[in-house]
């Protein structure tokens, strides 16, 4: 879910990049990483589902959800701090910007946090994958 | 706490008490078996809990299980002494 959330980051930086320097993207082209991204989902739940045996949930999975929550807040902190100053950076001081942009922050908040969790979800089950016996 | 401080011979308790599998293992002490293989590599430090029922598992007292060595001298000095 990470890979296909950071491919669709990726390629929905890439295209405001584009977009920024003035080059003709289709608006269909959008689309596209909010697909892939999208798909995350989909893929990790019908091709990598693993039988975990009777034992569903234990200790060591409500630590690395609990820390996993706090890299969520910790990113949606950054994202806060990022977005109250960024516009003054970037479009001035004297700028304005338009007030319906204030939901589509609210959206990016989610997904930072979301794109945060699942990282954390990954690096700490993904640092214990030796000595694992068939 | 570190966790390379904490050592274990988890595995080679397994081997030595029937040479139960590390799925065995976490349906007996009530884990999944991701957190066996992370307790066994030293990756995870157990809670009291999950360590006590381990050491029972194997019917051996926890010191047996797992050992923990402080990098403070001062620690380890007062340990020796008490």
């Amino acid at each position: 879910m990470v890979i296909t959330f950071s491919l669709g980051l990726f390629l929905g930086i890439i295209l405001i990049v584009m977009l920024l320097f003035d080059v003709d993207i289709p608006k269909i082209a959008f689309l596209f990483p909010v697909i892939i991204a999208g798909s995350g989902g989909i893929i990790s739940i019908t091709c990598f589902k693993k039988d975990r045996g009777p034992v569903k949930f234990d200790e060591r999975d409500k630590l690395i959800e609990k820390n996993a929550h706090l890299a969520g807040f910790g990113a949606v902190y950054l994202y806060v701090i990022l977005m109250s100053f960024l516009p003054i950076g970037i479009l001035g001081e004297e700028a304005s910007i338009p007030v319906t942009w204030c939901p589509a922050l609210l959206i990016g908040a989610g997904f930072f946090q979301v794109y945060a969790q699942s990282l954390a979800i990954l690096i700490q089950y993904g640092l214990g994958g030796k000595n694992v016996e068939k | 706490m570190s966790k390379s401080n904490l050592t274990n011979n988890i595995r080679k308790l397994r081997f030595e008490n029937g040479q139960i599998t590390q799925q065995q293992l976490a349906d007996k002490v009530g884990v999944t078996r991701q957190t066996i293989i992370a307790t066994e590599a030293g990756k995870y430090a157990p809670s009291l809990p999950l360590a006590f029922k381990i050491a029972q598992t194997f019917a051996v007292p926890i010191e047996q299980v797992f050992q923990y060595q402080d990098d403070d001298p001062q620690v380890s000095a007062s340990d020796t002494n008490a």
